[in-house]
């Protein structure tokens, strides 16, 4: 077995203790990019010159020597983000993002830049100037978007450890496709400076995406710039709504996120409760609204009549229609934050976290990405934002975990909630869980 | 007196911003998809919930 394949903090533990050479490593990273990448297209660049320049350099930190893969997304010192299209609305450079140096300083190697949904701008990952970058459990599926190339260079073993963004879901959504553990953050605690909307957005926060939770603790740590400490979950209060997002969803995925809540009390020594989160269904469109007036930040007509042909006429079109959206119902949607922040305030009151699927149906085709849920067939975006919105909105954190497979293999997963500031308590319950299914669903591999 | 079709069309015409018939049919897709929810979202009675100003993410409320 190559070291590749060990999870990320034994590939730094081995390093550290050295039994593993990083720079062999890197090259067999870089060989199994070679190797696997045209299957899945979830590496878009490698730069084998840089990379070895990162590990000449790098210095003492809990990463060093680790190849990870970071989205389409930030700036490197080497490469301007492509955010997957053709043309960005904003004009982009190469250059020290805050993801690069925290990668950097905790001596981690960027072996390369991973595929993304078109400017962030879908759940599914099948539209990318890059071409579609394709689930590892399938091909012909989705891998989830918008990280969908980070989620599909760790499934596919490329990687042990990616950086992801997450605008509304964009890190849960490819986890859960793709059976992977990942961690959107409290708003503002992980690097996002140097992103092309760092100074407007209110929702994008960057995040780990990884096989288990330890691995995603350890590279979280370094983009948190702390060490996300581990801790029990005695006692874990767990809350569970009665509402679409946990009930309009595919019964195998309903089924799986039942046991796994089950199995987590149990496992905690905790308890399962009922709670009352009304206003899901206004959040997930306040968070949508919200995030489209913020990406109008200097747009003018004049730019949007000059848009590069190359760009997907459902990005072309799009992009026009944000103009129509009325500035009301973005002021309304504040509003709705504001309600949504005291709610999720009182229901952490009850409980220590929200618990529901964090999809509500299995990876889509790449071809079609529509949904059979039991309200009938939908788009997989509408059916996904559902779940997703609420942590964008409000700035608490949430992380998926991978609770089961469907009858023809897929991931299924389970999405928990936590207080602002609690991110270690979901990488703690994330943990616990995997102690109470022994483990079965973060060591499956594609 | 126009449809609510005729909006999306007529208001990017407003704003001078050119569309082809492609880029009009996935507006009016975007249209069909959004508005409803927008609808709802403009007649939620909020009463006078005052929206944060400026409000801490990071933080609870």
């Amino acid at each position: 077995m190559s070291a590749l394949d060990l999870p990320l903090r034994e590939q730094a533990g081995g390093i550290a203790a050295g039994e593993i050479d990083p720079a062999t490593l890197l090259d067999e990273a870089l060989a199994r990019i070679e190797e696997r990448n045209p299957a899945v297209n979830a590496v878009v660049e490698t730069f084998p010159e840089q990379s070895r320049e990162m590990l000449a350099a790098a210095p003492e930190g809990p990463l060093r020597g680790v190849p990870v893969a970071i989205k389409d997304e930030w700036p490197l010192p080497w490469r301007a983000q492509r955010f997957g299209a053709a043309e960005m609305m904003k004009a982009v450079a190469p250059g020290e993002s805050g993801p690069y140096r925290a990668l950097r300083d905790a001596g981690a190697v960027i072996v390369g830049v991973a595929n993304m949904h078109e400017a962030g701008a879908g759940s599914t990952g099948n539209v990318s100037v890059y071409g579609p970058a394709r689930n590892p459990w399938d091909p012909e599926r989705c891998p989830g978007g918008s990280s969908s190339g980070p989620a599909a260079a760790v499934a596919a073993g490329l990687v042990a450890g990616a950086v992801g963004a997450d605008g509304i879901g964009s890190i849960r959504f490819p986890a859960a496709y793709c059976g992977l553990t990942g961690l959107k953050p409290t708003f503002g605690r992980s690097a996002m400076d140097g992103h092309h909307m760092a100074a407007v957005t209110t929702m994008i926060v960057s995040g780990p995406l990884c096989a288990d939770a330890a691995d995603a603790r350890l590279l979280g740590s370094a983009l948190f710039g702390e060490e996300l400490q581990a801790a029990g979950v005695e006692g874990l209060r767990i809350g569970v709504i009665r509402d679409e997002v946990s009930e309009d969803v595919d019964p195998e995925i309903a089924a799986a996120c039942e046991e796994a809540v089950a199995a987590l009390a149990a496992e905690s020594g905790g308890e399962v409760r009922e709670v009352e989160l009304a206003g899901l269904p206004a959040s997930a469109t306040a968070a949508v609204l919200i995030a489209n007036a913020e990406s109008l930040d200097g747009v003018s007509p004049d730019q949007l009549n000059r848009l590069s042909p190359e760009l997907t006429p459902i990005f072309r079109g799009f992009a026009k229609y944000r103009m129509l959206m009325p500035a009301a119902a973005s002021l309304k949607s504040e509003q709705i934050r504001t309600l949504m922040r005291r709610r999720a305030a009182q229901a952490f009151a009850e409980v220590d976290v929200l618990a529901w699927p964090t999809v509500p149906a299995p990876a889509p085709p790449l071809e079609a990405p529509l949904v059979e849920l039991p309200s009938g067939t939908t788009t997989a975006d509408q059916a996904n934002v559902r779940g997703a919105g609420l942590a964008n909105l409000t700035g608490i954190p949430a992380i998926s975990v991978p609770v089961g497979q469907s009858a023809n293999g897929l991931p299924l997963a389970l999405q928990l909630q936590a207080a602002w500031g609690r991110d270690e308590l979901l990488l703690d319950a994330a943990e616990a869980l995997e102690r109470a299914n022994e483990r079965r669903w973060v060591e499956c591999r594609p | 007196m126009g449809t609510t079709d005729d909006y999306p069309a007529a208001g990017l015409a407003q704003l001078g911003i050119e569309a082809d018939e492609v880029e009009l049919g996935v507006v009016a897709a975007a249209h069909a998809l959004f508005w409803p929810a927008i609808l709802e979202i403009l007649a939620l009675d909020l009463g006078d919930l005052e929206r944060e100003a400026d409000p801490d993410l990071s933080k609870a409320p």
